[in-house]
């Protein structure tokens, strides 16, 4: 399922409080994903964060929720 | 009905993106999404000038040395910022893969 969503945008949600939206490169075994042109929501406190380009590794240990084609709390 | 039902199944087969896109596009985008895999990742991003982000906050700026297949990392040269910038760190640091509370984003500057 994941496996589709490879090319697109895919909104991550994690156990902390934080949403990370960005370009699925690839992912492994463990749900660890390569993301690009990647944009960082905390939800309590403000809206958006940094606005990261280039390429990120997610850790796939704090991954809550995979959402394919979403936006983030606040475009 | 069946003519309706019919088109549906046709475009539910079609998939999400390829229907209005044309052959060129297509070309283009796969060229610059290759399908790429964490490990794959890894072996690009080592030497090169890295951020770690640990799911505490903090952030580690640096350049990768070398890191192994449970995440843990040897950074050069890093810098350690938490709000501010705390504690400047030169020569090597280590920092542990898995602590079941922490996550690891790496961004290449």
């Amino acid at each position: 399922l994941v496996d589709k969503c490879i090319g697109s945008r895919i909104h991550i949600v994690m156990k902390s409080d934080k949403e990370i939206v960005g370009t699925l490169l690839g992912f492994d075994d463990f749900v660890n994903m390569v993301l690009e042109d990647v944009t960082e929501f905390e939800i309590t406190p403000e809206g958006r964060r940094i606005t990261k380009l280039d390429q990120i590794l997610l850790n796939g240990n704090n991954i809550t929720m995979l959402v394919p084609g979403g936006e983030g709390p606040e475009v | 009905m069946n003519a309706s039902s019919a088109l549906v199944t046709k475009t539910k087969l079609m998939g999400p993106t390829e229907d209005l896109v044309s052959p060129v596009q297509r070309m283009i985008v796969k060229m610059s999404l290759r399908k790429q895999t964490p490990s794959d990742f890894l072996k690009q991003i080592i030497g090169r000038p890295v951020v770690v982000k640990l799911n505490s906050g903090v952030d580690y700026r640096g350049v990768l040395a070398c890191l192994d297949g449970y995440m843990n990392i040897a950074l050069e040269q890093t810098e350690e910022y938490v709000n501010g910038q705390l504690k400047n760190k030169y020569g090597d640091a280590f920092i542990r893969g898995n602590n079941g509370n922490t996550s690891l984003q790496f961004y290449s500057i």
